[in-house]
């Protein structure tokens, strides 16, 4: 592959990064904080590529130094032999997520991925065993607003039973399995490659017209005896109101 | 116009040779954008069913991931390359190789990165002088005892502080063992010769030209590599079903081998596979363990990347050799840190 490829290739990959760091997107792929690390990479990827076109456009004309002149011509792959050819093949790999980016714009993920996952998944990523531990007290507020994978660690192993008789406000959305409907989240930790599953069965309320992937805010109380081994730790929820929203910036919990 | 897409891709590599000089790479370029821009609604209409969905998001989740740091390791590359003269290198490590490969290993904390970064520096130690040996060392090493992973572990085995030194020792363990084993048995000769071959001793402006230079070279060829990473870890991550890693229960055995497997095809970045390791309920820590060791050592995307910067011949014998040292040493620093547990 020509230079001028490739630099052009890395001008479309590093403002793909840049793209989608600065419009929000990022969030559908990756954690917050993630943020800095792709405006950086972006842009040094453009730096890298533009110095080169700098260098190829300006530079020619001043270059006498021998050893310079031959530095450009190895970097020519059209005069190379063997080795380079089968390595800058790989290059052409960069239109894909390029093309993926900037044309279809992958959706962050939704219901599938939890109809995907097994449904006997911890509840929580940091309770790692099954004992009961002291969480610590839920701030005031009716209904508090929790998030799935907070409410759901607790349903299932607070000592102090936190949730008993308190209203609670969760943001999800629905996931559909068989006749029970599901309110879910995707955790990660990461990137969405690291997703882990969390949800919530929804009892009571009007769960009709529901369709995977709507987003919703629902407020309602745990339902005492739930989230325990028999129902494999997945809670369930007595809806007193469901509200459809927009999906919200960061799909994600982290 | 949508099978265009695919069928300018696999053309495109025939242009570049020098019979093809009528029509160039950059003007391929030009006609695949044109062509995916067209077909845009074509595209998005084919890849709609859900599963596809799914593998698209994280395909790009990976790649976005891992990019930004593939950029620092390109970048730590060239730096080393263009002011830091082999002979400084060398005079810092031990003339023998026995005691340079660990030491090599233990430097791997100094860069806290996932493991896409360590691949470029560890061929650009090869290229400045360093033992192949010891650059292999730092390879492994550096991805899974860095500070960033050790406390990310911690944090996902809250209950288990075991764990985060079982890690340590298994990893370094891992690296060190693999270092001494290609000083004793490994050929020069399974490396392409392009990713040991020299740089020429520069000074002044002409530094900087190579810096830049390596670094943009170096990231041109990884990137293509990681890209098929990413696409095989999206596709597997959507077709293996999960059920069946749960329902394992409590049999240490066959999850160590599954779990080893899964590593190696999930490549998950090395900050996060505690957290996705913890949430595998129901089985024991020695699996878990297996999986933190195998997955920074060695993970589908790990192999494109190696393919591509040290060739084929290297990446087939090294591969599978670190997949076996890397299952040894954790199921050995799981009895000695988890007592089996």
């Amino acid at each position: 592959m020509r230079r001028e490829t490739q630099n052009i290739l890395l001008v479309l990959v590093g403002g793909a990064l840049l793209k989608i760091s600065i419009t929000g997107a990022y969030l559908q792929y990756v954690k917050p904080s993630h943020r800095y690390w792709l405006l950086g990479g972006g842009a040094v990827m453009l730096v890298l590529a533009l110095v080169s076109i700098a260098r190829d456009l300006f530079g020619k004309r001043a270059t006498e130094d021998p050893e310079h002149a031959h530095h450009d011509a190895d970097d020519h792959d059209d005069h190379d032999v063997d080795g380079h050819q089968h390595q800058a093949r790989s290059a052409w790999l960069l239109v894909v997520p390029v093309l993926a980016i900037f044309l279809i714009a992958p959706p962050a993920l939704g219901a599938d991925s939890i109809n995907r996952a097994d449904t006997r998944v911890a509840t929580t990523r940091v309770a790692s065993g099954t004992s009961k531990m002291a969480f610590s007290p839920l701030p005031p507020g009716n209904p508090v607003p929790v998030t799935m994978s907070d409410f759901s660690a607790r349903a299932s192993f607070d000592s102090l039973n936190s949730l008993t008789n308190r209203e609670v406000q969760l943001t999800g959305f629905i996931a559909v399995q068989g006749k029970d409907t599901y309110l879910a989240r995707l955790v990660i930790a990461c990137c969405a490659a690291d997703a882990f599953p969390v949800k919530v069965k929804l009892a009571g309320g009007d769960l009709t017209g529901l369709t995977n992937d709507t987003w919703l805010h629902v407020v309602g109380r745990l339902r005492p005896g739930t989230g325990t081994l028999t129902d494999e730790y997945v809670s369930t929820l007595d809806v007193r109101s469901i509200t459809r929203i927009h999906q919200p910036e960061n799909p994600y919990e982290t | 116009m949508s099978t265009g897409t695919s069928a300018e891709i696999t053309e495109a590599p025939r242009a570049g040779r020098p019979s093809g000089r009528r029509v160039t790479s950059l003007e391929v370029l030009c006609v695949v954008l044109v062509v995916a821009l067209f077909g845009q609604d074509q595209l998005v209409r084919w890849l709609d069913a859900p599963a596809v969905r799914t593998a698209s998001t994280i395909f790009v989740a990976v790649c976005v991931q891992a990019l930004p740091f593939l950029v620092l390791g390109v970048l730590i590359s060239g730096a080393i390359a263009a002011f830091i003269p082999g002979r400084v290198l060398n005079r810092l490590l031990p003339r023998r190789q026995v005691f340079a490969v660990p030491i090599a290993g233990v430097a791997g904390v100094a860069l806290p990165t996932c493991e896409c970064a360590a691949v470029p520096v560890a061929r650009r130690l090869m290229q400045q002088g360093v033992p192949s040996s010891v650059a292999l060392a730092f390879l492994l090493a550096a991805p899974a005892v860095n500070p960033v992973v050790l406390v990310a572990t911690s944090v996902a085995f809250p209950n288990n502080p075991g764990m985060v030194f079982a890690r340590l020792a298994g990893s370094l363990g891992t690296a060190i063992v693999m270092g001494w084993l290609w000083a004793r048995f490994g050929k020069a000769e399974w490396i392409v010769e392009r990713a040991l071959r020299r740089a020429a001793e520069l000074d002044g402006r002409s530094r900087w030209r190579l810096f830049f230079e390596s670094s943009r070279a170096d990231l041109v060829d990884a990137a293509g590599f990681l890209v098929i990473g990413g696409l095989t870890s999206a596709v597997l991550n959507v077709v293996i079903p999960r059920a069946w890693v749960d329902s394992l229960g409590s049999q240490v055995v066959l999850g160590v081998f599954v779990m080893a497997v899964l590593a190696l095809f999930l490549a998950l970045c090395s900050e996060a596979d505690a957290f996705v390791a913890a949430s595998i309920a129901g089985m024991p820590l020695l699996p878990k363990l297996v999986f933190l060791v195998v997955g920074p050592a060695i993970d589908v995307k790990l192999f494109a990347l190696q393919v591509g910067t040290f060739g084929k011949r290297f990446a087939l014998r090294f591969a599978p050799a670190t997949l076996v040292v890397a299952v040894c040493c954790a199921v050995l620093s799981g009895l000695v840190f988890l007592g089996g547990a």
